[in-house]
């Protein structure tokens, strides 16, 4: 018998079953949404043709030779039906080929999302931990103290934020940080006199230019954390097992520790569905700051209606959101014993 | 009365003691002017319905009523540890847990829900600088073991996988694993079934002789009174209307709403009609009438100085009746009513109570 609380064989065997049940649901859930997207994709006005066609017309060419251009760029055009589309896709889809760009001719979707993700995700991921762990540690605070004006304040502080939708928040730090004072780049990821590269230059030119859309980004998350973590303080503080620790005379840093667990318990739920939506990349915020991310690519893929592109990218969106949700549901067999034991309980 | 003739066992004198609660109809009083000794060695019952202040009591105890309430005046003077309404920051931490035991409401889930019970034990060992925790553990373990489950496997669950009644056991352990030899019971076996209720009551009367405890407990049901309480006190609107030793009590209630409170009882034998529920409803907070007695409305012999005047205090022998009514007989002792409108934090006027003229 041992006082250390490890899942012990019984519990990894409850987590491998979880976990294998998952996988199935996942590839299941995978090729309903592939398949439903197939459909909208395709059925959406206009195609990649028109699409380019109006773009050229727009640039000042011709009718006649953007037509021409068209049809050379998009040659290879498949001619199929729907369904025989939609058989090689999936085909396509079981060998891990996402098919080409049209907007980008020449290269692999697989290669385009990846380009756009190490732009999505360093900053993302960034403004939402910073978010998350300020977020968590004031929520903590603005429960303590939630009879005094510090907790109003920062309560407050949390509805306002949380209630400004990010374009204006980003909007507003853009006018503010790149007119007003002009202290920030206003859009790109990097100046271009940097060579690419691991020299100090371009690293702090990178990190210049991620600082606008990552506290935005946090700024505008920010909100929801400290009223999720406050009101979640709040119903632990009321709980039974914390004044039960009060009075059998438990030091207040042990008691801290109790309320500071149980209440962040609810908020991984919240945490990791963000970090698999983070992958739909941050569109108003990557729009106006210029920033080459996943949601910037999305909006291009839809209006140049690049199918193979679009269904690429929503494919990642899925499958992130899926294994998000794995990643929960294991994190908890992990952090709460409540789970973990699942019912066999004496 | 078995008084457990132990020198650790602590007495415990409440004077006086008031705890008003803040509303926003200003500060309303929930226990007033109690006066209680604990005798050393002996289990106290309190009965009263909900609302009584009885609970608001037992924490006064620990000096641990919760905001919005406050104890506004009297002391609770406890042996060994002095007037615990006096204490306060670490050296009261410290005196909770330690000297004074405190088991929850059996319903309630007293446990972190995330840690085992060892964890939270090591827990509890580290907050009393408690040196030796392996010899915590064992200490718990070997009381697990002696109220009857298997103490190694109930230290490595979480409270999720302990029945009711096994974690109302698992909060008395935690109650006496510091040795602490006074302990306070909140409803200790509401919301369990019978046999765990009787489990629980033999246990709680075992390690009480055990031990040599002072033990108080606090409950709704007469039922569990007269099965462990060697004393009992009735409360009613926050005043303790009558106290004495549990069978004289029973037997013979002289307050009114003992009375009533006996008679509400069914019968084994005899018709379901004889028991009859009192009328009316018990106060609240707010409506607790501040002249007077404060059972008057429901009182079967109410008389016209029950509207103005503070019940006299009656006391005969062990018994003492805080009754306009109440007939203690020839060589009963009256004490005038106390003054209770000015509600000051003296010590000095003491009461006499039963232990002390017997």
């Amino acid at each position: 018998m041992t006082l250390i609380g490890v899942p012990g064989r019984s519990g990894v065997i409850a987590v491998a079953r979880r976990l294998a049940g998952h996988l199935a649901r996942g590839l299941v859930m995978i090729l309903v949404v592939t398949t439903i997207s197939f459909l909208i994709i395709r059925n959406i006005p206009g195609d990649p043709m028109a699409a380019k066609y109006e773009k050229l017309v727009e640039q000042g060419m011709s009718p006649e030779a953007a037509q021409q251009a068209v049809n050379v760029l998009y040659g290879f055009m498949p001619t199929g039906s729907m369904w025989e589309q939609y058989l090689d896709y999936m085909k396509g889809l079981a060998r891990l080929d996402l098919g080409q760009s049209l907007t980008v001719p020449g290269t692999g979707v697989s290669t385009v999302l990846m380009s756009a993700a190490k732009w999505t995700l360093i900053p993302v991921l960034a403004g939402t931990l910073l978010s998350f762990l300020v977020g968590i540690i004031l929520g903590v605070y603005a429960a303590i103290k939630r009879q005094g004006k510090l907790g109003d304040l920062l309560a407050i502080s949390g509805s306002l934020l949380h209630g400004v939708p990010q374009y204006v928040l980003a909007l507003l730090l853009g006018a503010i940080f790149t007119t007003l004072i002009p202290i920030l780049p206003a859009g790109g990821t990097a100046d271009i006199m940097f060579e690419p590269g691991f020299n100090a230059g371009y690293i702090g030119s990178l990190v210049q230019h991620a600082t606008l859309p990552v506290v935005t980004y946090a700024l505008a998350s920010y909100g929801g954390w400290i009223l999720a973590m406050k009101s979640s303080v709040v119903t632990v503080l009321g709980d039974d097992f914390i004044l039960a620790a009060e009075l059998r005379g438990m030091k207040r840093s042990i008691i801290f520790r109790y309320i500071a667990r149980n209440a962040i318990l609810p908020l991984f739920t919240i945490l990791a569905l963000s970090l698999g939506l983070l992958f739909g990349g941050a569109i108003f915020i990557e729009r106006i700051f210029n920033y080459p991310g996943l949601g910037l690519m999305l909006i291009d893929s839809i209006t140049g209606r690049d199918y193979a592109l679009m269904g690429g990218a929503f494919l990642l969106i899925t499958v992130a959101i899926i294994i998000a949700n794995i990643a929960a549901d294991l994190l908890y067999t992990v952090i709460d014993p409540r789970v973990r034991s699942g019912g066999e309980a004496a | 009365m078995s008084v457990t003739s132990d020198k650790r066992a602590p007495g415990v004198r409440i004077s006086d003691l008031s705890v008003v609660y803040r509303t926003p109809a200003g500060e309303l009083p929930a226990v007033r002017g109690i006066d209680l000794e604990l005798v050393p060695g002996t289990i106290t019952g309190v009965v009263g319905e909900s609302g009584s202040g009885k609970s608001t009591l037992a924490l006064s105890l620990l000096n641990a009523v919760q905001p919005p309430g406050r104890i506004s005046a009297g002391s609770v003077e406890i042996d060994g540890l002095g007037d615990v309404v006096a204490l306060g920051g670490d050296d009261l931490r410290r005196a909770r847990g330690r000297h004074v035991g405190y088991v929850f409401q059996a319903a309630q889930s007293s446990l972190n829900p995330l840690k085992t019970v060892g964890k939270q034990l090591l827990d509890l060992g580290r907050s009393h600088d408690v040196e030796d925790l392996p010899g915590l553990v064992k200490e718990a373990r070997s009381l697990l073991d002696r109220m009857g489950m298997d103490g190694a496997r109930v230290l490595d669950s979480h409270q999720h996988e302990l029945s009711g009644g096994m974690r109302q056991r698992v909060g008395i352990m935690l109650a006496l694993v510091l040795n602490a030899h006074l302990v306070v019971l909140d409803e200790p076996t509401t919301a369990l079934d019978m046999i765990t209720q009787a489990t629980i009551l033999r246990i709680i009367r075992e390690v009480h002789e055990e031990r040599g405890l002072t033990t108080l407990v606090i409950t709704h049901d007469l039922g569990v009174v007269a099965e462990v309480a060697d004393r009992l006190a009735v409360m009613y609107g926050g005043r303790v209307v009558e106290q004495g030793p549990t069978r004289e009590v029973l037997g013979d209630p002289r307050h009114p709403y003992t009375r009533g409170l006996l008679q509400a009882i069914p019968r084994l034998v005899g018709d379901i009609d004889e028991a009859r529920a009192l009328p009316g409803r018990p106060p609240t907070l707010g409506t607790i009438p501040a002249d007077g007695c404060v059972f008057r409305e429901r009182c079967a012999v109410r008389m016209d100085v029950c509207e103005t005047g503070e019940p006299p205090v009656l006391t005969q022998g062990p018994r003492i009746v805080a009754c306009h009514a109440a007939d203690m007989g020839p060589e009963a002792v009256t004490e005038p009513a106390k003054e209770r409108q000015t509600v000051t934090a003296g010590v000095g006027d003491t009461p006499t109570t039963g232990e002390e003229q017997a």
